[in-house]
């Protein structure tokens, strides 16, 4: 069902974790402005692993399909890990999203690419958890 | 001292700046006249411009008190910013601080270590060093721009209240409880 708030849970300890909260407040913000991507939240299921290495902080997000916990640290099996630098986090929030669609030929997509190439950002599971990568990029962008 | 947003605000905070000023830089982080010179650099700095043209809304740095250091009060540095432009940047009352669009907030270390280079601000924010209030997509949207705008508090330079000696520190204390009474 689309719209209607996000049912997100801030685990122990994750409300005071920058990035833990940071990115828990972004996307319930995002569903708000867009209330489209409700869909994509509750259509997503499984647990997603993000790391800014440089940051040396972590965070694990469960998916269930109608609400989300946001943990600090690495909680369970994920079906996605990301690790990257703090800054490319946030320019990963900048990827356009066009047709329903991220779009990766405009300058902060081909950034996205080229960092993937050259191992700046490390997605494991991206290709056997297409379509989730594709709806948490949808639930994570700003654009 | 008026009341703030007045012109007669700004008159008084001018003729107090024009006093302040009278000392050569490099100055204190967070005084008024250090804040007159990052104005100048943000209004001058072309790569600024570029990363925050769309950028619409009010960004305060919210500075929290340190006794310790002799800052007894907490400092709210007000930045108007407008499509690349920096209208003005003045040390103003705590509520009007606190109204900014956008409130970042650390310790005098934490500043400190921003301008220094040792923490990106970014990073600050994802390890809870530095806090942000207000809305979280619009900031990452200028993500190149609030990096800019740190990158150039560094370029301003001067002296942090941790470098000065323990006179130099009474000083600064005197200086900055005047600024209190006031900023009101």
């Amino acid at each position: 069902m689309a719209g209607g708030e996000p049912e997100i849970t801030m685990a122990p300890g994750a409300e005071e974790a920058g990035m833990a909260s940071m990115i828990a407040d972004m996307i319930k913000t995002n569903i708000k402005n867009k209330p489209e991507r409700m869909k994509d939240f509750n259509k997503l299921r499984g647990t997603i692993w993000i790391t800014a290495s440089d940051a040396e902080t972590e965070m694990t997000m469960e998916f269930t399909g109608s609400s989300l916990t946001v943990s600090k640290g690495k909680v369970g099996t994920p079906i996605l890990a990301i690790e990257t630098d703090a800054t490319t986090l946030l320019e990963l929030a900048n990827i356009e999203i066009k047709m329903g669609m991220p779009y990766y030929f405009d300058e902060t997509g081909r950034m996205v690419i080229k960092k993937l190439m050259s191992k700046e950002l490390k997605i494991k599971g991206m290709f056997a958890h297409t379509v989730a990568l594709t709806r948490m990029t949808k639930l994570l962008s700003v654009k | 001292m008026a009341q703030y947003g007045t012109d007669e605000w700004e008159a008084e905070y001018q003729a107090m700046l024009a006093d302040r000023m009278k000392n050569p830089a490099p100055y204190i982080y967070f005084t008024p006249e250090w804040a007159a010179l990052y104005e100048k650099t943000i209004q001058n700095d072309e790569p600024y411009k570029d990363a925050a043209k769309t950028w619409e809304g009010t960004v305060v740095l919210h500075v929290e008190k340190s006794p310790e250091w002799g800052l007894d009060i907490d400092v709210y540095v007000f930045m108007d910013l407008w499509h690349g432009e920096c209208r003005s940047i003045r040390i103003v009352p705590n509520d009007a601080g606190e109204a900014g669009d956008f409130v970042i907030t650390g310790s005098l270390e934490r500043w400190e270590q921003v301008a220094k280079k040792e923490l990106d601000s970014t990073k600050g924010m994802m390890q809870g060093k530095l806090k942000l209030k207000g809305d979280l997509p619009t900031i990452v949207r200028a993500v190149r721009a609030s990096q800019r705008l740190t990158d150039l508090s560094a370029d301003v330079g001067g002296f942090f209240p941790t470098e000065l000696n323990d006179e130099q520190k009474a000083e600064f204390k005197i200086a900055m409880d005047a600024l209190a009474k006031v900023l009101g």
